[in-house]
């Protein structure tokens, strides 16, 4: 992989991760129960719905769903 | 195989689509308009397996009946290239590809079909890994702009904020950069 390459993916990667955060509704985030607000806290540093539907033993459709609907979080990357 | 499109238009091809792709897609009003795209849109077991809202399944399980999905099966070549994709994508410091997506780029790339992902990880492989760059690797936004092209939505600017309204995705500048001239 080039230079030039890594570092455009490592920046994409940066401006999906400011979306999320930057839509987010933290007030409902802060308010989760503990895995819920672990789970979603991890989607929006990483965009990882995989790890984090498997957090809260939702399935991954379910999981972004409820990101999207309840939290505001867009999907971005 | 190329997909170009003219206006009033229309190709016929067959895809493959990954979790990412479907959890966007299925919730755009007009989703059934890709059955217009594609001939026949397969949907591997491991995609099928983490599938579990009733809007989703619901769509699925209308797509099979009418023919227009069907369910790609885990086949151990391609299970086995598959595995080896994740493992290599996760030596490399950006989002690697997890096993459903991998699965979907090895089908795509063994059998000529178009690759359907919202995946990061995906997307950024085929950049980097020379062995995947022919992939045809298709977004939601790709999938309009060809629907347009096709005559079967009237403005892809129009659609383009209605799909990002109602799937709640957002395309990057860099994203919408590729569609420039079109979005104006």
């Amino acid at each position: 992989m080039s230079e030039d390459v890594l570092r455009e993916w490592i920046e994409r990667f940066r401006e999906a991760r400011e979306i999320r955060k930057r839509f987010a509704n933290w007030e409902f985030v802060k308010k989760q129960p503990p895995k819920i607000r672990i789970a979603l806290e991890y989607y929006i540093e990483t965009g990882d719905f995989r790890t984090s539907a498997k957090i809260v033993g939702m399935g991954v459709d379910e999981f972004v769903d409820m990101a999207k609907d309840l939290a505001n979080i867009p999907t971005v990357d | 195989m190329s997909l170009e499109l003219k206006r009033g238009f229309q190709a016929l091809a067959n895809a493959v689509a990954d979790t990412s792709f479907l959890i966007d897609w299925i919730r755009y009003s007009k989703s059934k308009l890709i059955f217009k795209i594609f001939d026949v849109i397969y949907i591997p077991e491991s995609v099928l397996a983490e599938i579990r809202s009733e809007r989703s399944l619901l769509w699925i399980a209308e797509g099979l009946e009418k023919g227009g999905l069907a369910v790609f099966p885990e086949l151990p070549d391609i299970s086995r290239e598959a595995l080896n994709l994740v493992s290599k994508s996760r030596r490399l410091p950006v989002r690697p590809v997890d096993y459903p997506e991998a699965f979907c780029l090895v089908v795509g790339k063994s059998l000529d079909l178009v690759v359907l992902t919202e995946n990061g990880g995906a997307i950024a492989l085929k950049s980097y890994d020379p062995e995947y760059s022919s992939v045809i690797v298709w977004r939601g936004i790709d999938v309009l702009y060809a629907l347009w092209r096709a005559g079967y939505v009237n403005s892809f600017k129009d659609e383009l904020e209605l799909y990002q309204q109602e799937t709640k995705h957002i395309y990057s500048e860099r994203d919408l950069a590729k569609y420039g001239d079109y979005l104006k």
